[in-house]
Protein backbone atom coordinates (compact mmCIF):
# COMPACT_ATOMS: atom_id res chain seq x y z
CA UNK A 1 0.00 0.00 0.00
CA UNK A 2 1.48 3.35 -1.02
CA UNK A 3 2.00 6.13 1.48
CA UNK A 4 -0.58 8.33 -0.20
CA UNK A 5 -3.38 5.96 0.81
CA UNK A 6 -2.09 5.22 4.29
CA UNK A 7 -4.55 7.62 5.98
CA UNK A 8 -7.44 5.93 4.22
CA UNK A 9 -6.21 2.53 5.30
CA UNK A 10 -5.97 3.75 8.87
CA UNK A 11 -9.36 5.35 8.60
CA UNK A 12 -10.78 2.08 7.36
CA UNK A 13 -9.05 0.10 10.06
CA UNK A 14 -10.66 2.37 12.66
CA UNK A 15 -13.89 0.55 11.86
CA UNK A 16 -15.80 3.68 10.94
CA UNK A 17 -18.14 1.53 8.90
CA UNK A 18 -19.87 -0.10 11.88
CA UNK A 19 -19.87 3.18 13.82
CA UNK A 20 -21.55 5.05 10.95
CA UNK A 21 -23.98 2.16 10.51
CA UNK A 22 -25.07 2.17 14.15
CA UNK A 23 -25.30 5.97 14.23
CA UNK A 24 -27.55 5.94 11.16
CA UNK A 25 -29.75 3.23 12.62
CA UNK A 26 -30.06 5.17 15.88
CA UNK A 27 -31.31 8.36 14.25
CA UNK A 28 -33.18 6.82 11.31
CA UNK A 29 -36.74 7.21 12.72
CA UNK A 30 -36.06 10.92 13.35
CA UNK A 31 -34.57 11.47 9.89
CA UNK A 32 -37.77 10.28 8.25
CA UNK A 33 -39.97 12.03 10.83
CA UNK A 34 -40.58 15.03 8.56
CA UNK A 35 -41.65 12.95 5.59
CA UNK A 36 -45.28 12.48 4.54
CA UNK A 37 -44.90 8.73 4.91
CA UNK A 38 -42.97 8.82 8.20
CA UNK A 39 -45.12 6.08 9.73
CA UNK A 40 -44.54 3.85 6.72
CA UNK A 41 -40.76 4.37 6.75
CA UNK A 42 -40.58 3.74 10.50
CA UNK A 43 -42.58 0.56 10.05
CA UNK A 44 -40.24 -0.64 7.29
CA UNK A 45 -37.33 0.25 9.60
CA UNK A 46 -38.73 -1.87 12.42
CA UNK A 47 -39.34 -4.80 10.06
CA UNK A 48 -35.82 -4.39 8.75
CA UNK A 49 -34.29 -4.60 12.22
CA UNK A 50 -36.46 -7.62 13.03
CA UNK A 51 -35.32 -9.39 9.85
CA UNK A 52 -31.73 -8.58 10.80
CA UNK A 53 -32.19 -10.13 14.26
CA UNK A 54 -33.67 -13.34 12.82
CA UNK A 55 -31.01 -13.61 10.11
CA UNK A 56 -28.21 -12.93 12.63
CA UNK A 57 -29.62 -15.70 14.81
CA UNK A 58 -29.71 -18.09 11.84
CA UNK A 59 -26.19 -16.97 10.92
CA UNK A 60 -24.67 -18.57 14.03
CA UNK A 61 -25.50 -22.09 12.92
CA UNK A 62 -26.12 -21.56 9.20
CA UNK A 63 -23.30 -19.12 8.55
CA UNK A 64 -20.47 -19.63 11.03
CA UNK A 65 -20.96 -23.39 11.45
CA UNK A 66 -22.04 -23.87 7.82
CA UNK A 67 -25.03 -26.04 8.79
CA UNK A 68 -27.69 -24.64 6.46
CA UNK A 69 -30.94 -25.06 8.35
CA UNK A 70 -34.09 -24.43 6.33
CA UNK A 71 -36.25 -25.12 9.37
CA UNK A 72 -35.60 -22.09 11.53
CA UNK A 73 -39.26 -21.13 11.17
CA UNK A 74 -39.90 -23.70 13.92
CA UNK A 75 -37.90 -21.62 16.41
CA UNK A 76 -39.39 -18.36 15.13
CA UNK A 77 -42.84 -19.93 15.41
CA UNK A 78 -42.19 -21.15 18.96
CA UNK A 79 -41.18 -17.63 19.91
CA UNK A 80 -44.26 -16.14 18.23
CA UNK A 81 -46.86 -18.67 19.36
CA UNK A 82 -45.96 -19.14 23.02
CA UNK A 83 -46.42 -15.49 24.18
CA UNK A 84 -49.77 -15.24 22.38
CA UNK A 85 -50.77 -18.64 23.77
CA UNK A 86 -50.07 -17.66 27.39
CA UNK A 87 -52.15 -14.55 26.80
CA UNK A 88 -55.02 -16.55 25.28
CA UNK A 89 -54.97 -19.09 28.11
CA UNK A 90 -54.37 -16.92 31.18
CA UNK A 91 -54.60 -13.31 29.95
CA UNK A 92 -51.09 -12.58 31.22
CA UNK A 93 -48.97 -10.07 29.27
CA UNK A 94 -47.44 -11.76 26.20
CA UNK A 95 -44.04 -10.50 27.37
CA UNK A 96 -44.13 -13.18 30.09
CA UNK A 97 -44.29 -15.81 27.38
CA UNK A 98 -40.94 -14.71 25.93
CA UNK A 99 -38.69 -16.80 28.22
CA UNK A 100 -41.06 -19.73 27.87
CA UNK A 101 -40.96 -19.44 24.08
CA UNK A 102 -37.16 -19.41 24.19
CA UNK A 103 -37.16 -22.49 26.42
CA UNK A 104 -39.50 -24.34 24.04
CA UNK A 105 -37.31 -23.40 21.05
CA UNK A 106 -34.13 -24.58 22.78
CA UNK A 107 -35.75 -27.89 23.68
CA UNK A 108 -36.94 -28.35 20.09
CA UNK A 109 -33.41 -27.51 18.89
CA UNK A 110 -32.06 -30.25 21.12
CA UNK A 111 -34.62 -32.70 19.78
CA UNK A 112 -33.93 -31.81 16.15
CA UNK A 113 -30.17 -31.46 16.47
CA UNK A 114 -29.40 -34.77 18.14
CA UNK A 115 -30.57 -36.96 15.26
CA UNK A 116 -30.20 -34.58 12.31
CA UNK A 117 -26.58 -33.60 12.94
CA UNK A 118 -25.72 -37.16 12.00
CA UNK A 119 -26.54 -35.92 8.50
CA UNK A 120 -24.19 -33.69 6.56
CA UNK A 121 -24.56 -30.97 3.96
CA UNK A 122 -27.71 -31.04 1.87
CA UNK A 123 -29.13 -33.98 3.81
CA UNK A 124 -29.17 -31.89 6.96
CA UNK A 125 -30.93 -29.04 5.09
CA UNK A 126 -33.55 -31.41 3.68
CA UNK A 127 -34.22 -32.93 7.09
CA UNK A 128 -34.83 -29.48 8.56
CA UNK A 129 -37.28 -28.58 5.77
CA UNK A 130 -39.20 -31.80 6.41
CA UNK A 131 -39.44 -31.24 10.16
CA UNK A 132 -40.50 -27.61 9.71
CA UNK A 133 -43.27 -28.49 7.25
CA UNK A 134 -44.44 -31.24 9.58
CA UNK A 135 -44.64 -28.79 12.48
CA UNK A 136 -46.54 -26.28 10.31
CA UNK A 137 -49.11 -28.93 9.36
CA UNK A 138 -49.54 -30.13 12.95
CA UNK A 139 -50.00 -26.60 14.31
CA UNK A 140 -52.41 -25.83 11.45
CA UNK A 141 -54.66 -28.57 12.77
CA UNK A 142 -54.22 -27.96 16.47
CA UNK A 143 -57.22 -26.15 17.98
CA UNK A 144 -55.34 -25.02 21.10
CA UNK A 145 -53.01 -23.04 18.81
CA UNK A 146 -55.89 -21.65 16.73
CA UNK A 147 -55.44 -24.22 13.96
CA UNK A 148 -55.38 -22.66 10.49
CA UNK A 149 -56.74 -19.31 11.73
CA UNK A 150 -54.02 -18.59 14.27
CA UNK A 151 -54.07 -16.83 17.63
CA UNK A 152 -53.88 -13.22 18.68
CA UNK A 153 -52.73 -11.05 21.56
CA UNK A 154 -54.58 -8.35 23.47
CA UNK A 155 -56.63 -6.10 21.17
CA UNK A 156 -56.09 -2.98 23.27
CA UNK A 157 -53.17 -2.35 25.63
CA UNK A 158 -53.93 -2.83 29.34
CA UNK A 159 -50.63 -1.15 30.20
CA UNK A 160 -47.19 -0.54 28.72
CA UNK A 161 -46.26 -4.13 29.57
CA UNK A 162 -48.55 -5.42 26.84
CA UNK A 163 -46.12 -3.77 24.41
CA UNK A 164 -48.83 -2.44 22.14
CA UNK A 165 -47.97 0.88 20.57
CA UNK A 166 -49.71 2.77 17.80
CA UNK A 167 -46.46 4.04 16.34
CA UNK A 168 -43.71 1.75 15.05
CA UNK A 169 -41.10 3.90 16.78
CA UNK A 170 -41.06 2.10 20.15
CA UNK A 171 -40.84 -1.25 18.35
CA UNK A 172 -37.99 0.08 16.26
CA UNK A 173 -35.93 0.94 19.33
CA UNK A 174 -36.80 -2.24 21.23
CA UNK A 175 -35.76 -4.27 18.17
CA UNK A 176 -32.59 -2.22 17.77
CA UNK A 177 -31.66 -3.00 21.39
CA UNK A 178 -32.21 -6.72 20.83
CA UNK A 179 -30.17 -6.54 17.61
CA UNK A 180 -27.33 -4.90 19.54
CA UNK A 181 -27.42 -7.71 22.10
CA UNK A 182 -27.53 -10.36 19.35
CA UNK A 183 -24.59 -8.89 17.47
CA UNK A 184 -22.59 -8.40 20.69
CA UNK A 185 -23.08 -12.08 21.49
CA UNK A 186 -22.01 -12.98 17.96
CA UNK A 187 -18.99 -10.69 18.25
CA UNK A 188 -17.89 -12.32 21.51
CA UNK A 189 -18.51 -15.74 19.99
CA UNK A 190 -16.38 -14.93 16.94
CA UNK A 191 -13.40 -14.29 19.19
CA UNK A 192 -13.83 -17.29 21.47
CA UNK A 193 -12.89 -20.94 21.13
CA UNK A 194 -16.54 -21.70 20.32
CA UNK A 195 -16.44 -19.38 17.29
CA UNK A 196 -13.15 -20.79 16.00
CA UNK A 197 -14.51 -24.31 16.38
CA UNK A 198 -17.66 -23.42 14.40
CA UNK A 199 -15.59 -22.05 11.52
CA UNK A 200 -13.31 -25.09 11.63
CA UNK A 201 -16.38 -27.35 11.42
CA UNK A 202 -17.63 -25.45 8.39
CA UNK A 203 -14.22 -25.74 6.71
CA UNK A 204 -13.81 -29.48 7.32
CA UNK A 205 -15.33 -31.74 9.94
CA UNK A 206 -12.78 -34.49 9.58
CA UNK A 207 -9.83 -32.16 10.09
CA UNK A 208 -11.64 -30.42 12.96
CA UNK A 209 -12.20 -33.72 14.77
CA UNK A 210 -8.55 -34.68 14.31
CA UNK A 211 -7.64 -31.52 16.24
CA UNK A 212 -9.89 -32.47 19.13
CA UNK A 213 -12.98 -30.41 18.21
CA UNK A 214 -16.06 -32.12 19.67
CA UNK A 215 -18.00 -31.62 16.45
CA UNK A 216 -21.48 -32.80 17.37
CA UNK A 217 -21.54 -31.13 20.77
CA UNK A 218 -20.33 -27.85 19.27
CA UNK A 219 -22.95 -27.93 16.50
CA UNK A 220 -25.66 -28.69 19.03
CA UNK A 221 -24.59 -25.75 21.22
CA UNK A 222 -24.67 -23.49 18.16
CA UNK A 223 -28.14 -24.68 17.18
CA UNK A 224 -29.47 -24.10 20.70
CA UNK A 225 -28.02 -20.58 20.89
CA UNK A 226 -29.34 -19.84 17.41
CA UNK A 227 -32.78 -21.21 18.33
CA UNK A 228 -32.96 -19.05 21.46
CA UNK A 229 -32.20 -15.88 19.47
CA UNK A 230 -34.55 -16.86 16.63
CA UNK A 231 -37.33 -17.43 19.17
CA UNK A 232 -36.67 -13.96 20.56
CA UNK A 233 -37.17 -12.57 17.07
CA UNK A 234 -40.41 -14.56 16.81
CA UNK A 235 -41.68 -13.12 20.10
CA UNK A 236 -40.85 -9.57 18.99
CA UNK A 237 -42.81 -10.23 15.81
CA UNK A 238 -45.78 -11.41 17.88
CA UNK A 239 -45.63 -8.33 20.12
CA UNK A 240 -45.63 -6.00 17.14
CA UNK A 241 -48.17 -7.72 14.92
CA UNK A 242 -50.28 -9.12 17.76
CA UNK A 243 -51.27 -12.09 15.69
CA UNK A 244 -49.70 -15.24 14.29
CA UNK A 245 -50.93 -18.02 12.00
CA UNK A 246 -49.20 -21.11 10.63
CA UNK A 247 -48.10 -19.27 7.48
CA UNK A 248 -46.68 -16.13 9.11
CA UNK A 249 -45.07 -17.97 12.03
CA UNK A 250 -44.07 -21.32 10.62
CA UNK A 251 -44.20 -21.02 6.81
CA UNK A 252 -41.18 -21.99 4.78
CA UNK A 253 -40.89 -18.36 3.63
CA UNK A 254 -39.96 -17.44 7.21
CA UNK A 255 -36.96 -19.79 7.12
CA UNK A 256 -36.03 -18.83 3.58
CA UNK A 257 -36.09 -15.12 4.42
CA UNK A 258 -33.52 -15.62 7.18
CA UNK A 259 -31.24 -17.50 4.77
CA UNK A 260 -31.59 -15.00 1.93
CA UNK A 261 -31.04 -12.00 4.19
CA UNK A 262 -27.91 -13.56 5.75
CA UNK A 263 -26.53 -14.87 2.46
CA UNK A 264 -27.18 -11.60 0.63
CA UNK A 265 -25.10 -9.61 3.10
CA UNK A 266 -22.60 -12.38 3.80
CA UNK A 267 -23.20 -15.58 5.77
CA UNK A 268 -20.69 -16.23 8.51
CA UNK A 269 -19.84 -12.56 9.00
CA UNK A 270 -20.89 -10.31 11.88
CA UNK A 271 -22.61 -7.59 9.83
CA UNK A 272 -23.66 -9.67 6.83
CA UNK A 273 -27.23 -10.29 8.01
CA UNK A 274 -27.78 -6.64 8.93
CA UNK A 275 -26.49 -5.46 5.54
CA UNK A 276 -28.68 -8.06 3.83
CA UNK A 277 -31.75 -6.82 5.72
CA UNK A 278 -30.97 -3.19 4.89
CA UNK A 279 -30.99 -4.07 1.18
CA UNK A 280 -33.72 -6.70 1.04
CA UNK A 281 -36.47 -5.50 3.38
CA UNK A 282 -37.00 -2.08 1.76
CA UNK A 283 -36.90 -3.79 -1.63
CA UNK A 284 -39.61 -6.19 -0.47
CA UNK A 285 -41.74 -3.40 0.96
CA UNK A 286 -41.36 -1.44 -2.26
CA UNK A 287 -42.44 -4.32 -4.47
CA UNK A 288 -45.35 -5.08 -2.17
CA UNK A 289 -46.45 -1.45 -2.24
CA UNK A 290 -46.11 -0.97 -5.99
CA UNK A 291 -47.72 -4.23 -6.95
CA UNK A 292 -50.38 -4.38 -4.27
CA UNK A 293 -50.70 -6.29 -1.03
CA UNK A 294 -50.92 -9.61 -2.81
CA UNK A 295 -47.22 -9.37 -3.56
CA UNK A 296 -46.26 -12.58 -1.79
CA UNK A 297 -45.86 -14.32 -5.13
CA UNK A 298 -43.50 -11.54 -6.09
CA UNK A 299 -41.49 -12.11 -2.92
CA UNK A 300 -40.78 -15.63 -4.13
CA UNK A 301 -39.62 -14.29 -7.48
CA UNK A 302 -37.40 -11.77 -5.72
CA UNK A 303 -35.87 -14.48 -3.51
CA UNK A 304 -35.34 -16.75 -6.49
CA UNK A 305 -33.60 -14.00 -8.42
CA UNK A 306 -31.34 -13.20 -5.49
CA UNK A 307 -30.40 -16.87 -5.05
CA UNK A 308 -29.47 -17.15 -8.72
CA UNK A 309 -27.43 -13.95 -8.75
CA UNK A 310 -25.62 -14.76 -5.48
CA UNK A 311 -24.82 -18.33 -6.46
CA UNK A 312 -23.54 -17.29 -9.85
CA UNK A 313 -21.61 -14.11 -9.09
CA UNK A 314 -20.95 -13.59 -5.41
CA UNK A 315 -21.43 -16.54 -3.05
CA UNK A 316 -19.69 -14.53 -0.32
CA UNK A 317 -22.44 -11.88 -0.32
CA UNK A 318 -22.36 -8.09 -0.48
CA UNK A 319 -19.80 -7.64 2.31
CA UNK A 320 -17.33 -9.86 0.45
CA UNK A 321 -17.98 -7.91 -2.76
CA UNK A 322 -17.37 -4.64 -0.93
CA UNK A 323 -14.15 -5.93 0.65
CA UNK A 324 -12.85 -7.01 -2.72
CA UNK A 325 -13.76 -3.73 -4.40
CA UNK A 326 -12.29 -1.70 -1.53
CA UNK A 327 -9.08 -3.72 -1.62
CA UNK A 328 -8.82 -3.18 -5.37
CA UNK A 329 -9.44 0.56 -5.14
CA UNK A 330 -7.01 1.20 -2.28
CA UNK A 331 -4.30 -1.23 -3.39
CA UNK A 332 -4.34 -0.16 -7.01
CA UNK A 333 -3.48 3.39 -6.10
CA UNK B 1 5.27 -48.51 25.51
CA UNK B 2 3.52 -45.47 24.07
CA UNK B 3 1.49 -47.04 21.28
CA UNK B 4 0.63 -50.67 20.88
CA UNK B 5 -1.52 -52.29 18.22
CA UNK B 6 -2.37 -55.93 18.61
CA UNK B 7 -3.60 -58.00 15.66
CA UNK B 8 -5.42 -55.06 14.10
CA UNK B 9 -7.48 -56.10 11.08
CA UNK B 10 -9.77 -54.18 8.80
CA UNK B 11 -12.06 -55.61 6.16
CA UNK B 12 -14.19 -53.61 3.72
CA UNK B 13 -16.92 -56.07 2.84
CA UNK B 14 -15.07 -59.15 1.66
CA UNK B 15 -11.83 -57.30 1.00
CA UNK B 16 -9.24 -57.62 3.76
CA UNK B 17 -7.30 -54.36 3.70
CA UNK B 18 -5.42 -55.10 6.87
CA UNK B 19 -4.68 -58.46 8.49
CA UNK B 20 -3.46 -58.84 12.06
CA UNK B 21 -0.97 -56.00 12.20
CA UNK B 22 0.89 -55.70 15.47
CA UNK B 23 3.19 -52.80 16.23
CA UNK B 24 4.76 -51.39 19.36
CA UNK B 25 6.14 -47.88 19.40
CA UNK B 26 8.39 -46.73 22.22
CA UNK B 27 8.38 -43.17 23.46
CA UNK B 28 10.46 -40.84 21.31
CA UNK B 29 10.91 -43.31 18.44
CA UNK B 30 10.48 -42.52 14.75
CA UNK B 31 8.77 -45.43 13.04
CA UNK B 32 8.24 -45.56 9.29
CA UNK B 33 5.41 -47.38 7.54
CA UNK B 34 6.27 -48.25 3.95
CA UNK B 35 4.98 -50.49 1.21
CA UNK B 36 3.63 -50.35 -2.32
CA UNK B 37 0.32 -48.67 -3.20
CA UNK B 38 -2.69 -50.37 -1.68
CA UNK B 39 -0.58 -52.26 0.84
CA UNK B 40 -2.70 -51.09 3.78
CA UNK B 41 -0.45 -48.36 5.21
CA UNK B 42 -3.11 -45.70 5.10
CA UNK B 43 -5.78 -48.05 6.43
CA UNK B 44 -3.55 -48.89 9.37
CA UNK B 45 -2.73 -45.21 9.86
CA UNK B 46 -6.40 -44.28 9.92
CA UNK B 47 -7.13 -47.03 12.43
CA UNK B 48 -4.56 -45.50 14.80
CA UNK B 49 -5.90 -41.98 14.23
CA UNK B 50 -9.47 -43.12 14.87
CA UNK B 51 -10.94 -42.35 11.46
CA UNK B 52 -11.54 -46.04 10.82
CA UNK B 53 -12.73 -48.58 13.35
CA UNK B 54 -10.74 -51.82 13.12
CA UNK B 55 -12.81 -54.93 12.39
CA UNK B 56 -10.72 -56.79 14.91
CA UNK B 57 -7.80 -56.27 17.24
CA UNK B 58 -6.87 -53.75 19.87
CA UNK B 59 -5.11 -50.37 19.96
CA UNK B 60 -3.58 -49.11 23.19
CA UNK B 61 -2.04 -45.78 24.12
CA UNK B 62 0.02 -45.95 27.33
CA UNK B 63 -1.58 -49.30 28.02
CA UNK B 64 -5.11 -47.85 27.84
CA UNK B 65 -7.46 -49.38 25.28
CA UNK B 66 -8.49 -46.68 22.78
CA UNK B 67 -9.81 -48.96 20.02
CA UNK B 68 -13.28 -47.44 20.19
CA UNK B 69 -12.42 -43.83 20.96
CA UNK B 70 -13.42 -41.26 18.32
CA UNK B 71 -10.71 -39.08 16.70
CA UNK B 72 -11.46 -36.04 18.89
CA UNK B 73 -10.93 -38.10 22.06
CA UNK B 74 -7.66 -39.44 20.68
CA UNK B 75 -6.53 -35.88 19.99
CA UNK B 76 -7.21 -35.05 23.62
CA UNK B 77 -5.19 -38.12 24.68
CA UNK B 78 -2.23 -36.86 22.68
CA UNK B 79 -2.46 -38.40 19.21
CA UNK B 80 -2.06 -35.88 16.39
CA UNK B 81 -2.26 -36.55 12.67
CA UNK B 82 -1.85 -34.90 9.30
CA UNK B 83 -3.76 -35.78 6.14
CA UNK B 84 -2.46 -37.22 2.90
CA UNK B 85 -4.36 -34.52 1.00
CA UNK B 86 -3.93 -31.41 3.14
CA UNK B 87 -7.18 -30.49 4.91
CA UNK B 88 -6.39 -26.94 5.97
CA UNK B 89 -9.25 -24.56 6.83
CA UNK B 90 -9.10 -22.58 3.59
CA UNK B 91 -11.01 -19.42 4.54
CA UNK B 92 -9.27 -18.98 7.86
CA UNK B 93 -5.90 -17.28 8.21
CA UNK B 94 -2.79 -19.33 8.91
CA UNK B 95 -2.74 -18.07 12.48
CA UNK B 96 -6.42 -18.96 12.93
CA UNK B 97 -5.81 -22.46 11.55
CA UNK B 98 -3.13 -23.05 14.14
CA UNK B 99 -5.25 -21.47 16.89
CA UNK B 100 -7.95 -24.10 16.31
CA UNK B 101 -5.35 -26.69 17.27
CA UNK B 102 -4.04 -24.63 20.19
CA UNK B 103 -7.54 -24.25 21.68
CA UNK B 104 -7.44 -27.95 22.64
CA UNK B 105 -5.17 -27.27 25.60
CA UNK B 106 -5.69 -23.49 25.90
CA UNK B 107 -9.38 -22.61 26.14
CA UNK B 108 -8.78 -18.86 26.29
CA UNK B 109 -8.19 -17.05 23.01
CA UNK B 110 -5.20 -15.08 24.32
CA UNK B 111 -3.33 -18.21 25.47
CA UNK B 112 -4.25 -20.07 22.28
CA UNK B 113 -2.93 -17.19 20.21
CA UNK B 114 0.42 -17.07 21.97
CA UNK B 115 0.76 -20.86 21.72
CA UNK B 116 -0.06 -20.65 18.00
CA UNK B 117 2.52 -17.93 17.46
CA UNK B 118 5.18 -20.09 19.16
CA UNK B 119 4.34 -22.97 16.84
CA UNK B 120 4.35 -20.74 13.75
CA UNK B 121 7.80 -19.56 14.72
CA UNK B 122 9.00 -23.16 15.07
CA UNK B 123 7.59 -24.18 11.71
CA UNK B 124 8.73 -21.06 9.88
CA UNK B 125 5.26 -19.83 8.94
CA UNK B 126 5.38 -16.75 11.15
CA UNK B 127 5.78 -14.25 8.31
CA UNK B 128 2.62 -15.42 6.52
CA UNK B 129 0.47 -15.80 9.65
CA UNK B 130 -2.17 -13.25 8.58
CA UNK B 131 -2.70 -14.70 5.10
CA UNK B 132 -5.59 -17.06 4.39
CA UNK B 133 -4.62 -20.73 4.22
CA UNK B 134 -5.82 -20.89 0.62
CA UNK B 135 -2.95 -18.61 -0.42
CA UNK B 136 -0.47 -21.40 0.32
CA UNK B 137 0.81 -23.98 -2.15
CA UNK B 138 1.13 -27.69 -1.39
CA UNK B 139 4.40 -27.45 0.60
CA UNK B 140 2.98 -24.58 2.66
CA UNK B 141 -0.23 -26.47 3.32
CA UNK B 142 1.64 -29.54 4.50
CA UNK B 143 3.70 -27.35 6.78
CA UNK B 144 0.56 -25.63 8.07
CA UNK B 145 -1.01 -29.01 8.84
CA UNK B 146 2.04 -29.93 10.86
CA UNK B 147 1.92 -26.58 12.68
CA UNK B 148 -1.79 -26.97 13.40
CA UNK B 149 -1.40 -30.42 14.91
CA UNK B 150 1.73 -29.42 16.88
CA UNK B 151 -0.41 -26.76 18.54
CA UNK B 152 -2.51 -29.54 20.08
CA UNK B 153 0.67 -30.60 21.92
CA UNK B 154 0.62 -34.25 20.83
CA UNK B 155 2.80 -36.95 22.31
CA UNK B 156 2.42 -39.10 19.23
CA UNK B 157 2.46 -37.50 15.80
CA UNK B 158 1.16 -39.42 12.79
CA UNK B 159 2.43 -38.02 9.49
CA UNK B 160 0.59 -39.26 6.39
CA UNK B 161 2.88 -38.65 3.41
CA UNK B 162 3.80 -35.25 4.73
CA UNK B 163 6.57 -35.02 2.16
CA UNK B 164 4.92 -36.40 -0.95
CA UNK B 165 4.79 -33.99 -3.86
CA UNK B 166 7.59 -31.78 -2.58
CA UNK B 167 10.71 -30.81 -4.52
CA UNK B 168 14.07 -32.12 -3.27
CA UNK B 169 14.85 -28.78 -1.65
CA UNK B 170 11.49 -28.68 0.09
CA UNK B 171 12.00 -32.28 1.22
CA UNK B 172 15.26 -31.32 2.88
CA UNK B 173 13.65 -28.49 4.81
CA UNK B 174 10.73 -30.76 5.75
CA UNK B 175 13.15 -33.39 7.05
CA UNK B 176 14.82 -30.72 9.16
CA UNK B 177 11.40 -29.80 10.56
CA UNK B 178 10.58 -33.42 11.42
CA UNK B 179 13.92 -33.73 13.20
CA UNK B 180 13.17 -30.55 15.15
CA UNK B 181 9.81 -31.95 16.19
CA UNK B 182 11.42 -35.22 17.23
CA UNK B 183 13.95 -33.28 19.31
CA UNK B 184 11.02 -31.84 21.29
CA UNK B 185 10.37 -35.35 22.56
CA UNK B 186 7.47 -36.15 20.27
CA UNK B 187 7.14 -39.72 19.02
CA UNK B 188 6.55 -39.95 15.28
CA UNK B 189 4.92 -42.54 13.05
CA UNK B 190 5.41 -41.63 9.42
CA UNK B 191 3.86 -43.09 6.28
CA UNK B 192 6.03 -42.38 3.29
CA UNK B 193 6.55 -43.42 -0.28
CA UNK B 194 9.94 -41.84 -0.72
CA UNK B 195 12.56 -44.35 0.49
CA UNK B 196 15.19 -41.65 0.88
CA UNK B 197 13.06 -39.91 3.50
CA UNK B 198 12.38 -43.06 5.49
CA UNK B 199 16.01 -44.11 5.38
CA UNK B 200 17.22 -40.80 6.79
CA UNK B 201 14.48 -40.35 9.38
CA UNK B 202 13.20 -43.62 10.77
CA UNK B 203 15.15 -45.84 13.13
CA UNK B 204 12.72 -48.65 12.47
CA UNK B 205 10.38 -49.41 9.58
CA UNK B 206 7.41 -51.65 9.07
CA UNK B 207 6.88 -52.92 5.52
CA UNK B 208 3.33 -53.58 4.35
CA UNK B 209 2.23 -55.72 1.46
CA UNK B 210 -1.31 -56.82 0.68
CA UNK B 211 -2.55 -55.90 4.14
CA UNK B 212 0.18 -57.73 6.07
CA UNK B 213 3.49 -56.69 7.54
CA UNK B 214 6.15 -58.60 5.68
CA UNK B 215 9.24 -57.16 7.33
CA UNK B 216 10.23 -55.05 10.26
CA UNK B 217 13.52 -53.64 11.48
CA UNK B 218 16.30 -51.18 10.73
CA UNK B 219 15.76 -49.48 7.36
CA UNK B 220 19.11 -50.66 5.95
CA UNK B 221 18.31 -54.30 6.71
CA UNK B 222 14.76 -54.07 5.48
CA UNK B 223 15.59 -52.69 2.05
CA UNK B 224 17.86 -55.64 1.31
CA UNK B 225 15.24 -58.16 2.47
CA UNK B 226 14.25 -60.27 -0.60
CA UNK B 227 10.60 -60.26 0.45
CA UNK B 228 10.59 -56.46 0.46
CA UNK B 229 12.29 -56.23 -2.90
CA UNK B 230 9.80 -58.69 -4.29
CA UNK B 231 6.88 -56.66 -2.98
CA UNK B 232 8.21 -53.48 -4.56
CA UNK B 233 9.76 -54.76 -7.77
CA UNK B 234 8.14 -58.14 -8.46
CA UNK B 235 9.21 -61.81 -8.41
CA UNK B 236 12.08 -61.50 -10.81
CA UNK B 237 14.04 -59.02 -8.72
CA UNK B 238 13.13 -60.84 -5.54
CA UNK B 239 14.62 -64.07 -6.84
CA UNK B 240 17.78 -62.30 -7.92
CA UNK B 241 18.20 -60.75 -4.51
CA UNK B 242 17.65 -64.10 -2.85
CA UNK B 243 20.36 -65.70 -4.98
CA UNK B 244 22.81 -62.99 -4.01
CA UNK B 245 22.36 -63.52 -0.30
Amino acid sequence: MSARWEPIALWMRARWGPIALWATLLVFPFIVQGSDSAAFFQDVGANLILAAIAASAWNIVGGYAGQVSVGHAIFFGAGAYVPLLVYTLWEVPPLLGLPLGIAVAVLIALGIGMPSFRLQGHYFSMATIAVAELVRLVVGNWDLLGAAIGIQGPATPRGWWDLIFRSSMPYYYIFLGVLAVTLSLTYAMERSRFGYYLRAIRAGERAARSLGVPVRRTKLKALMLSAALTATAGSLYAFKVGFVNPESGLGILVSVQMIIVAALGGAGTLYGPLIGAIVLVPLQSATNTWFGGGGSGLTFILYGGIIVILARFEPGGLLELWRRLAARVFHAA
Amino acid sequence: MLLETQDVSKAFGGFVALAEVSLSVESNEIVGLIGPNGAGKSTFFNCIAGDLAPSDGCIRLDGVDITHEPPEARARLGIGRTFQVPATFEDMSILENVMVGAFLRHPHARDARSKAIDVLRLTGLEAQSAQPARSLGTPGRKRLEIARVLATEPRLLLLDEALAGLTPVEIQSAITLVRKIHALGITIVIVEHIMEVILTLAARVLVFNQGRTIAQGRPADVVSDPKVIEAYLGHHHGRRARRRT
